[in-house]
């Protein structure tokens, strides 16, 4: 019969992968939009796009930050505790 | 930034006539996809909301989803807003002296280019398959004598009526010098 090894790991190293992605998508962002306003055409379009990213970014991140706030981030993850508590609750169908 | 009016190293009466960018389709392109990216998750996610709202609730699965998902569509977004730059910073100018190819590559490099009218030997316009007819978009390109003296007008909007404008202004330019304007240049190119 297969085994999960005991493996336990703090949830919290998941919110530091968060941020560091998070930080490779601002210093992306920003170099991108230093680009189009650096060479760009000077008009409504640019602001338009500028401020659409912008918008769509705060909104994909506020939404985001408002669903990870709502969790307990000092839990530690057990793989086996993960699978035998959600055993029927992962997939109810299953 | 720059302006239409105020174009690098303008030269005197010099007079922007045409200022392109790829055919709407590329934009259409990147909208599919993003569309595409975003919406199967979405419904796959709405299609097994019981699972999804059992995984949200649980304390330790739901801040991974959540984690994974935010990073996902986060990735989207910014791949598409990529794309939709590598769109917009692609321009050709045609002016009554010379034109500008200006082409982003990737975020890292950007090529400028420019080339004076009367250094053209020849213009071609290319339209090929049912999509490009359908749609009237294709290929422009000008020949020089230089070496590297061929520029591409990659899938841009009526390609034969661009073409007989640079033939036009062509002409134009070459009248002009001949009557004692500027000397023409051959290519130059700006690797940034």
């Amino acid at each position: 019969m297969f085994e999960l090894p005991q493996f336990s790991l703090p949830l919290s190293i998941f919110l530091y992968v968060y941020s560091a992605y998070m930080l490779f998508y601002v210093l992306y962002s920003l170099f991108n939009i230093y680009h189009l306003i650096r060479y760009g055409v000077y008009g409504f379009g640019l602001y338009l796009i500028v401020t659409l990213f912008t918008g769509g970014t705060i909104l994909l991140v506020g939404g985001s930050l408002y669903l990870l706030l709502g969790y307990d981030w000092t839990q530690i993850v057990s793989l086996n505790a993960l699978f035998e508590k959600n055993a029927g609750g992962i997939f109810p169908g299953l | 930034m720059f302006h239409l009016d105020h174009l690098p190293d303008q030269r005197e009466n010099e007079k922007v006539v045409l200022f392109l960018r790829r055919h709407w389709i590329s934009v259409l392109v990147i909208v599919v996809a993003f569309l595409f990216l975003t919406g199967v998750p979405l419904f796959i996610g709405w299609f097994f909301s019981d699972v999804m709202e059992t995984w949200l609730a649980s304390p330790t699965l739901g801040p991974i989803v959540v984690v994974a998902a935010s990073i996902y569509f986060l990735s989207i977004w910014l791949f598409a807003f990529l794309e939709f730059t590598d769109y917009y910073l692609d321009t050709w100018i045609v002016t009554n002296q010379r034109i500008i190819n200006i082409e982003q590559e990737g975020l890292f490099n950007r090529i400028a280019s420019e080339l004076d009218l009367a250094a053209v030997q020849d213009t071609t316009a290319e339209i090929r398959g049912i999509l490009q007819t359908m749609l009237t978009y294709g290929q422009v390109y000008v020949q020089t004598a230089g070496e590297k003296g061929r520029f591409h007008f990659k899938n841009i909007d009526n390609p034969e009526q661009v073409k007989e404008t640079i033939a036009h202004l062509v002409e134009e330019d070459k009248q002009r010098i001949a009557s004692g304007g500027i000397v023409p240049g051959r290519v130059k190119s700006i690797l940034k």
